[in-house]
């Protein structure tokens, strides 16, 4: 903290702004299977955790550029999706209420330890040409991955918005998550509209991994951090609505980068933390909550 | 209930001997960290299996305990009281944090208390309460004065704890408080029409676990004889307890004990293979709640409903 006064800050700000876009991009998966299913999954972030080491592999093995290793990532993680709704987190539903939730619990350590093993407990980070670049607008220098986070968020979130609209399989989707036995009736798979639900949640956790690794550095455990983002973005935002999320994201970010300017960049995510806590203990339905 | 408790009070007899009877070290370990495990498994299973909070902050409370006997015994403290202590603040803890926490249902609950041990590890990995910086700024204590404590006696501890968490459930099952839990357990929305005070039971059962996890956190790092955040808060003992209660049966009375034998036993086998069985647990408790999520006890209770043993002579 030195002199520099305003702009000082606002780097911060305009980094915490842009960041919103990258937790939004992160909360996306977790807000479509929550909002059609109901539940939250834990697992989520490690999912996303799996899109930026399979980006990360293809980096070192292959020399691809992330962005476009999605070619494989998205594919990869929509199957995985898919299987994981399709024979686990469809009998869970059935079984009990805490069922998907331990289920999920389960999969999140398969897919932790899985990590340990394949790519070791080191931090690693997706880092191209470009990931090191910065840019200056009038005295606040923001690394460019953030507006390239940002940017993309925005692209993504409105391809969703048009894919819900106008597929066949979007309203389905749309459908089962406002009343599931209507959507049944009018002759809507549901098992099949959650599979592809879940799958397409999943993709677009890796599409936020890619990005994530080029933001952050990342490791095994990483994946906890983020679902708790995620789980913030999801509960300040509301669901159903773009803009709640943006700004569920903007929430996040902000508490992270102007915690890392208060209290040191060692503390950032702490103060996230104990802002979400805090969110929750005065206004539980969050912001824009319904 | 007297009945009951017999062999329980003789198998304690029994385990409290063993080590003097020149039992070999690595077994007594074994049933020490099984005791361990068991209270701390218990504790879950009252939150988890009759409250219905599915609570992911186990390990919260250990690492908090933890440290609060590390830094009892750092100023010099005596070591026994800092264990009380340490549950003290656990519950203490609990109790503040369930304001926020308790507002929230099923699964929001669940991910708020994940972010718990996450928080409370970053906040001592920077906190430094006691003591100058370790070398290379680890954030790590010794408990001073662990290491005059022999295994023996820290494996008493270990037994009051385990089988007290034991005595434990069985006086709370068999109270009023338990017979509001087992309503809650399987209607909260009757339970709470029929009159029970649903917020204050829970609210009651989450300080209580809070308080026996948390002894038996300190009294786990009393035996290792050091701490640091990174252990301390380590998601492996909410896994432990969720795989114990779950495998051992959720919402009974002696799942857990079941289930932490069982878990101890597979730690002994699978101790070779590393990162590999952590892998393994996942999948036991993905596999065992798809496949049987009552657990053995559980789908020994359903046997036994089916083919009960008297017969029934009228309806």
């Amino acid at each position: 903290m030195t002199s520099g006064g305003l702009a000082d800050l606002m780097t911060p700000l305009v980094m915490g702004i842009l960041l919103g876009g990258l937790y939004a991009l992160i909360a996306l998966g977790l807000s479509l299977v929550f909002g059609v299913m109901k539940l939250i999954n834990i697992a989520h972030g490690d999912l996303v955790v799996l899109g930026s080491y399979i980006a990360f592999s293809a980096i070192t093995y292959l020399g691809m550029d992330p962005i476009l290793s999605l070619i494989f990532g998205i594919p990869l993680l929509f199957v995985m999706g898919f299987a994981i709704q399709k024979f686990t987190m469809n009998r869970a539903l059935k079984i009990s209420m805490e069922a998907p939730l331990i289920i999920a619990f389960g999969i999140s350590i398969m897919l932790q330890n899985a990590f340990q093993i394949i790519w070791t407990p080191l931090s690693r980070g997706l880092t191209t040409s470009y990931t090191l670049k910065s840019f200056t607008v009038s005295e606040v220098c923001i690394p460019l991955v953030y507006l390239l986070d940002f940017i993309l968020a925005l692209v993504v979130m409105l391809c969703l918005r048009e894919f819900l609209k106008r597929t066949y399989l979007g309203r389905g989707i749309i459908a089962a998550s406002q009343d599931r036995v209507a959507a049944q009736l009018m002759g809507i798979n549901t098992q099949r509209v959650y599979a592809f639900a879940f799958a397409i949640a999943s993709a677009l956790a890796a599409v936020a991994g890619v990005f994530l690794g080029m933001t952050f550095p990342f490791t095994p455990t990483s994946g906890v951090s983020f679902l708790i983002l995620a789980f913030g973005v999801v509960i300040i935002g509301g669901l159903g609505s773009i803009l709640g999320t943006f700004l569920g994201g903007m929430a996040m970010g902000l508490a992270q980068t102007l915690g890392g300017y208060f209290f040191g960049t060692a503390a950032q995510m702490l103060v996230a933390y104990v802002v979400l806590l805090v969110l929750l203990a005065v206004r539980p339905q969050g912001l824009f909550g319904r | 209930m007297r009945r009951d408790m017999i062999p329980l009070l003789v198998g304690t007899a029994i385990l409290a001997a063993l080590p003097l009877l020149g039992m070999p070290e690595a077994w007594v370990l074994y049933l020490f960290v099984f005791l361990i495990y068991l209270a701390v498994a218990n504790m879950w299973n009252l939150l988890a299996g009759y409250c219905g909070l599915i609570a992911l902050c186990q390990h919260g409370f250990i690492g908090l305990a933890g440290y609060v006997l590390a830094i009892w015994a750092w100023v010099g403290l005596p070591l026994y009281l800092g264990i009380i202590l340490g549950g003290i603040v656990s519950s203490a803890f609990a109790l503040v944090i369930s304001i926020p926490l308790f507002r929230m249902k099923g699964v929001y609950f669940a991910v708020g208390t994940l972010i718990l041990p996450e928080a409370l590890r970053i906040v001592f990995l920077l906190w430094r309460p006691v003591g100058g910086m370790m070398q290379g700024k680890g954030a790590g204590y010794t408990i001073k004065g662990a290491i005059g404590i022999g295994l023996v006696e820290v494996f008493w501890l270990a037994l009051v704890i385990g089988i007290g968490s034991v005595f434990l459930m069985r006086f709370i099952l068999n109270s009023k408080l338990g017979l509001g839990l087992a309503a809650i357990r399987d209607n909260e929305k009757t339970a709470g029409s029929s009159g029970i005070n649903v917020f204050k039971l829970k609210l009651f059962s989450f300080v209580i676990s809070a308080f026996v996890t948390g002894i038996a956190g300190a009294v786990f790092f009393m035996y290792q004889g050091h701490i640091e955040p990174r252990v301390a808060f380590d998601i492996k003992w909410t896994i432990i307890a969720m795989l114990a209660t779950i495998i051992g049966g959720m919402s009974t009375r002696d799942g857990p004990v079941l289930g932490a034998l069982i878990v101890v036993f597979m730690y002994f086998l699978l101790a070779r293979f590393g990162e590999i069985s952590l892998l393994i647990q996942g999948m036991i408790l993905v596999l065992i709640m798809l496949l049987a999520p009552q657990g053995i006890m559980g789908s020994m209770r359903k046997i036994k409903e089916r083919f009960p043993l008297q017969r029934r002579t009228t309806l």
